[in-house]
């Protein structure tokens, strides 16, 4: 019996410190973002690059940039990842597409940014991205034969509208919300002033939430502060709020639209604040990380206005629908991470990846790939490994695998680009997911970077080098 | 008339689909409704993203959700 209590108590505990720490001021502007990009970008802006006439060197990081800008949503990872293949740049920028954007996208990068640190979200993106490229050039020259047969169909590829100057300045004021509100700068922290209010029950309150949502250290569990307690309640208004506001704003505005949209703004500022509880009521400490995000939230409200009423509809709408379809899922994962908390013992843990050796990689791609988790629900997952003593390097393998390979998206592949060329990617990806786990986890214990870089960087030319030399003999055998 | 939805039955394709016929009962016309889901068919046409909306067979739109005027020039073209 106790041990269901405790088990559940390791849910909700996870959960109320996630909803209150985590997730506001990282995830809600990312929501805001990922919507933008969907409904502001033109996707031609960055198609007409991939075209089948471009260049390596311009098909490649577009691959990448469309990956990480267009693909927040699986509506059109399928398609795009269809069109680039068939009708594009090929086999080669295709793969780089689908390895990168899984792991890059705003939601994914600023979610792992904020529970798991920067450093992890750097090395995620920029690991990625060089073994994005470089898994699809090898696929590219593997395949090189198969190629030639494709669809001729550059009317896809046309030029259209490019990003309009309003559309990047009202994406950069969102990015640079995020930004304000999350990272961790000193003069982000400075202290502009306090102020006390006499609030009594507040020492009372905080010690009850002490006693139901316990602090410990050792084990990752954060607690849940006033503040927190605030902020969830401030959440629960949104919803219901923006289940009108937000949900039907396509059939035009009403009026729990600026309610929905006050509150959000609102929620973003109280959670900047500084929210301390002394013995005669409630301490306020307003940061100019506090003052930015006010004032961003503010200036956001002229630059909406420059767009017409339908794009400033379809922004609310999409964003609404990337929290509806993404945010449920988490809310469970979470929880159900923190009972799973419970029974596993850190011992284990440290015996299977407690070191950055090549097994204890090869396990963090192998739980990756055989476990499938929603969207975003592999980082509160990394961090509950991380709190139980995994290595850095396993994590980070784990990381990249998981996300990139599930039996869904293998299915998927292979239906486009058939099994052959699907369980090739696969087996590149988890090889690739060690060496990433492995350089990550060196560079961590204290490898100098420059010699990982050359290592990395050799062994990925001799594998280019090899195949080469295999493409050449067996062209030289058939002519 | 045959309007065809493209996409692979995502929330944004039943949204196009819905405001289509909106539109058409609004300007009381008539057309036969097609919605594409298989992925050989959709790369057929030249898009890259979906949804699309395609009217006797000319792609209109792709890869984003138009507002209800637009969608009804096109059908009244």
């Amino acid at each position: 019996m106790n041990i269901i209590i405790e088990a559940l108590q390791g849910g909700l505990g996870g959960l109320a410190s996630y909803l209150a720490a985590h997730v506001l001021l990282c995830l809600v502007p990312a929501f805001f973002i990922a919507g933008a990009l969907s409904a502001l970008v033109p996707q031609q802006s960055i198609i007409r690059f991939l075209g089948p006439d471009a260049s390596k060197w311009v098909s490649y990081p577009a691959a990448a940039g469309a990956g990480s800008l267009l693909a927040v949503c699986s509506c059109t990872i399928q398609p795009l990842f269809a069109g680039i293949y068939k009708k594009g740049a090929g086999l080669g920028p295709a793969i780089t597409f689908l390895f990168f954007a899984p792991a890059a996208n705003i939601l994914a990068l600023s979610y792992t940014g904020v529970a798991l640190g920067a450093d992890f979200a750097i090395a995620r993106i920029v690991l990625a991205l060089s073994f994005g490229i470089g898994i699809g050039m090898i696929m590219a020259i593997i395949f090189r034969r198969g190629e030639e047969a494709r669809l001729a169909q550059s009317e896809a590829f046309s030029a259209g509208e490019g990003i309009s100057r309003k559309a990047l300045v009202f994406l950069l004021a969102l990015v640079a919300l995020l930004i304000a509100g999350t990272l961790k700068l000193d003069f982000l922290k400075a202290v502009l002033f306090s102020i006390e209010l006499p609030i009594h029950g507040a020492a009372g309150l905080q010690s009850l939430l002490d006693i139901l949502v316990p602090v410990d250290e050792a084990v990752g569990a954060e607690g849940l502060s006033v503040q927190g307690l605030f902020l969830i309640a401030l959440l629960a208004l949104i919803g219901a709020a923006a289940w009108r506001g937000l949900g039907q704003v396509d059939n035009g505005f009403n009026r729990l639209t600026p309610v929905a949209l006050g509150l959000t703004a609102l929620t973003l500022v109280v959670a900047a604040l500084g929210v301390r509880v002394s013995e005669t009521g409630l301490l306020l400490t307003v940061s100019v990380r506090t003052a930015a995000v006010a004032a961003l939230c503010a200036v956001l409200v002229p630059l909406a206005r420059r767009f017409d009423p339908w794009d400033v509809q379809q922004w609310l709408w999409e964003t609404w629908r990337f929290v509806k379809q993404i945010f449920p899922l988490l809310v469970v994962g979470v929880f159900l991470v923190g009972v799973i908390r419970i029974f596993i013992r850190p011992e284990w843990i440290q015996a299977v990846a407690g070191s950055n050796t090549v097994l204890a990689n090869l396990a963090g791609v192998v739980f990756g790939v055989f476990m499938y988790f929603p969207t975003l629900v592999e980082v509160p997952i990394a961090k509950m490994f991380l709190s139980l003593g995994m290595h850095p390097g396993p994590l980070i393998a784990y990381l990249m695998a998981d996300p990139e390979l599930s039996l869904q998206s293998i299915l998927i592949t292979s239906a486009i680009i058939g099994k052959l060329k699907a369980w090739t990617y696969v087996g590149f990806v988890a090889l690739f997911s060690t060496l990433a786990g492995l350089t990550y986890g060196a560079w961590v214990d204290g490898t100098s970077l420059w010699l990982l870089a050359m290592l990395v960087g050799g062994f990925v030319a001799l594998l280019l080098g090899a195949l080469h030399l295999v493409d050449r003999s067996s062209r030289a055998r058939t002519v | 008339m045959l309007i065809k939805i493209l996409g692979s039955g995502c929330a944004k394709c039943n949204r196009l689909e819905q405001l289509t016929r909106e539109v058409l009962t609004e300007q009381g016309l008539n057309a036969t409704f097609e919605h594409v889901t298989a992925m050989d068919e959709i790369m057929a046409y030249p898009i890259m993203t979906t949804p699309a909306l395609v009217v006797d067979e000319v792609v209109k739109v792709s890869g984003r959700i138009p507002s209800k005027d637009e969608i009804a020039v096109w059908l009244k073209a």
